[in-house]
């Protein structure tokens, strides 16, 4: 009898300090909630701001003048600019998450000569910094006439966003294993049937996610696009930067809420598609 | 005949896959090199042959320069460890507050996404004479007027560039872990409380064990952002030291063609101290995947 009471109070007491160590880790996701918007917000609230006299904690005058030249931009080419980046961006996405599937399915399902010394330099774009290849690769790039052309930047963007690729599609092609394929191959299906109901549908949710974060990288590449490009490449970085390092700080936050809500809508897209292609992958686990 | 040609295909399809990737890794290696190369003072192109040692030598004891691999160096150890701890503390606090998939989202992938000169700009608005955080403490009657408080930009303690790297890096390093606490949490967690283990006790031994891997991995790839990116440094710095990419880029623009062989020799040792990081990591990968049995 007493023994049972006393293992209902531990049991509760369990529970109570369970339930309140929820209370405190939902308190904290909520300070980090508040510290990502935070500076998120106050370049919404600058790009709108006209007048923000001291020591006022609103500003005076709000009005759209900054939007408004961030869009229309050098000699009325915002837009062009944005379409442009946007282009480079999609590239670089598909050539690295293309390159980065065959080599991950490579990687897990093929024992080959060179598979550890290729997982290693795998990874050197990883820890080398950008800034030494960017400057290094000038040169070469000269001699090859890619330097200041779009294919240049798209290849140099490709080989810095690489990595994450490959990164992510080893994990799913991993997780995917070869055991459909494999039944589909002994019910005999052709290598194109294959590829089209059974391996690209199993590596959709790590397709879209590596695209994704190659895009990222690619469109708030500064300066590798700078030395690459040689300045005729213009991406919207490019038209951003020198507005961060003093001079209108209206425009400047103008600029970076355009280019935040450009991201934001890209990586809304692709989660909808997630969402839409993946959703088992992911919430099978932690949903 | 035929089972030759493909057992031969059978061998030749990984080399196949592989050698997209490859030749963009190829292409990687061969600017690093040839940049490399320019610090030994080989420049093909002008007609320099002759290699030589006195950029690397100068490099390494001219004060500037050996004040500003020191700066990175400082930059970049505090931004990964504190990326390190953040990310892991993140990581538990979703977990444990079963964080929905709105608030991953909200919480990491979004600063991910977000470029980090944006988070420089931001602090900036928020942390110079005239920003947000002096207006309040004037409001509440600390700082008398827009110079009282120090600015972000040029604080020799560079305080601003750590915070831009932590503000994005601390999710990353969440990001990379979160799957498989979350996994833990659902399965061995369980377990080891029903037997009675503490939650840090159980945090300590089964779930940072699993996630070591990742984990590490995440460590060497924000400190080599951190140690070799140019961005935030030049947006932030103080004006000396500089930090070793700004210099380096300096150099390399300098008119006279000459100054690039500094730059190379500087990005030579940029390159060497994340290559000697990269080997220890691929090391420690190796060691961990010896099966314990073994004497």
């Amino acid at each position: 009898m007493t023994a049972a009471t006393g293992q209902n109070a531990q049991l509760a007491a369990r529970v109570r300090r369970a339930r309140r160590g929820r209370a405190v880790a939902r308190a904290l996701v909520g300070v980090e909630l508040a510290l990502v918007a935070l500076p998120l917000a106050i370049i919404a609230v600058w790009a709108f701001t006209d007048a923000w006299p001291w020591p006022d904690l609103w500003p005076q005058q709000l009005s759209a003048r900054g939007i408004e030249q961030a869009l229309s931009g050098r000699q009325n080419a915002g837009v062009q600019t944005l379409a442009l980046s946007i282009g480079i961006a999609a590239a670089t996405a598909v050539v690295s998450t293309a390159a980065a599937a065959l080599a991950c399915r490579a990687l897990c399902h093929f024992q080959w000569r060179g598979r550890s010394a290729f997982q290693f330099a795998a990874l050197l774009p990883f820890i080398i910094p950008s800034t030494v290849f960017a400057m290094g690769v000038q040169v070469v790039f000269l001699q090859a006439g890619l330097a200041r052309t779009v294919p240049g930047v798209v290849l140099a963007h490709s080989i810095v966003a690489l990595p994450y690729a490959i990164i992510i599609m080893t994990d799913i092609t991993r997780a995917a294993g070869t055991r459909r394929e494999d039944a589909a191959r002994t019910l005999g299906a052709g290598t194109w049937q294959m590829l089209r109901h059974v391996t690209i549908p199993q590596l959709l949710p790590g397709i879209l996610s590596s695209l994704s974060m190659c895009y990222i990288m690619s469109f708030s590449q500064y300066f590798l696009t700078l030395l690459v490009g040689g300045g005729k490449v213009q991406t919207f970085v490019l038209v951003l930067f020198p507005y961060l390092s003093g001079g209108d700080r209206t425009i400047a936050c103008a600029y970076s809420l355009v280019f935040l809500v450009v991201t934001f809508a890209v990586f809304f897209v692709f989660e909808l598609l997630l969402r839409r292609f993946g959703v088992r992958e992911g919430d099978d686990l932690y949903d | 005949m035929a089972i030759i040609s493909r057992r031969a295909r059978r061998k030749a399809a990984p080399y196949l896959m592989v050698l997209p990737a490859l030749l963009l890794l190829a292409v990687f290696a061969y600017g690093v090199g040839s940049g490399v190369v320019q610090g030994f003072g080989v420049m093909p192109f002008l007609d320099r042959t002759e290699p030589a040692l006195a950029y690397y030598e100068e490099a390494l004891t001219r004060s500037d320069l050996l004040d500003s691999i020191l700066f990175s160096l400082y930059l970049s150890a505090v931004s990964s460890v504190g990326a390190l701890i953040g990310g892991v503390a993140l990581s538990a606090v979703m977990t444990r507050a079963e964080a929905s998939r709105f608030v991953r989202l909200a919480g990491i992938q979004v600063p991910i996404a977000t470029m980090h000169a944006l988070v420089a700009l931001a602090l900036i608005c928020l942390f110079t004479g005239a920003g947000l955080f002096p207006r309040l403490l004037h409001v509440v009657g600390l700082a008398p007027d827009a110079t009282a408080f120090p600015s972000v930009v040029g604080a020799p303690s560079g305080w601003g560039i750590i915070a831009v790297y932590l503000w994005k890096e601390i999710p990353f390093v969440a990001f990379t872990t979160l799957t498989i606490m979350m996994n833990i949490s659902a399965s061995y967690g369980e377990a080891a409380s029903t037997l009675g283990a503490s939650s840090l006790r159980t945090f300590s031994s089964v779930t940072l064990p699993l996630c070591r891997g990742p984990l590490l991995r995440a460590f060497l790839v924000v400190f080599a952002f951190a140690f070799g990116s140019y961005e935030i440094p030049f947006l932030l710095e103080p004006t000396v030291p500089k930090a070793l990419p700004v210099l380096a880029y300096i150099e390399f623009q300098d008119p006279d063609i000459i100054n690039r062989c500094y730059a190379m020799a500087l990005n030579g040792i940029m390159a060497g101290i994340c290559t000697v990081l990269c080997i220890i990591y691929y090391v420690v990968l190796q060691r961990e995947r010896v099966p314990k049995g073994r004497p």
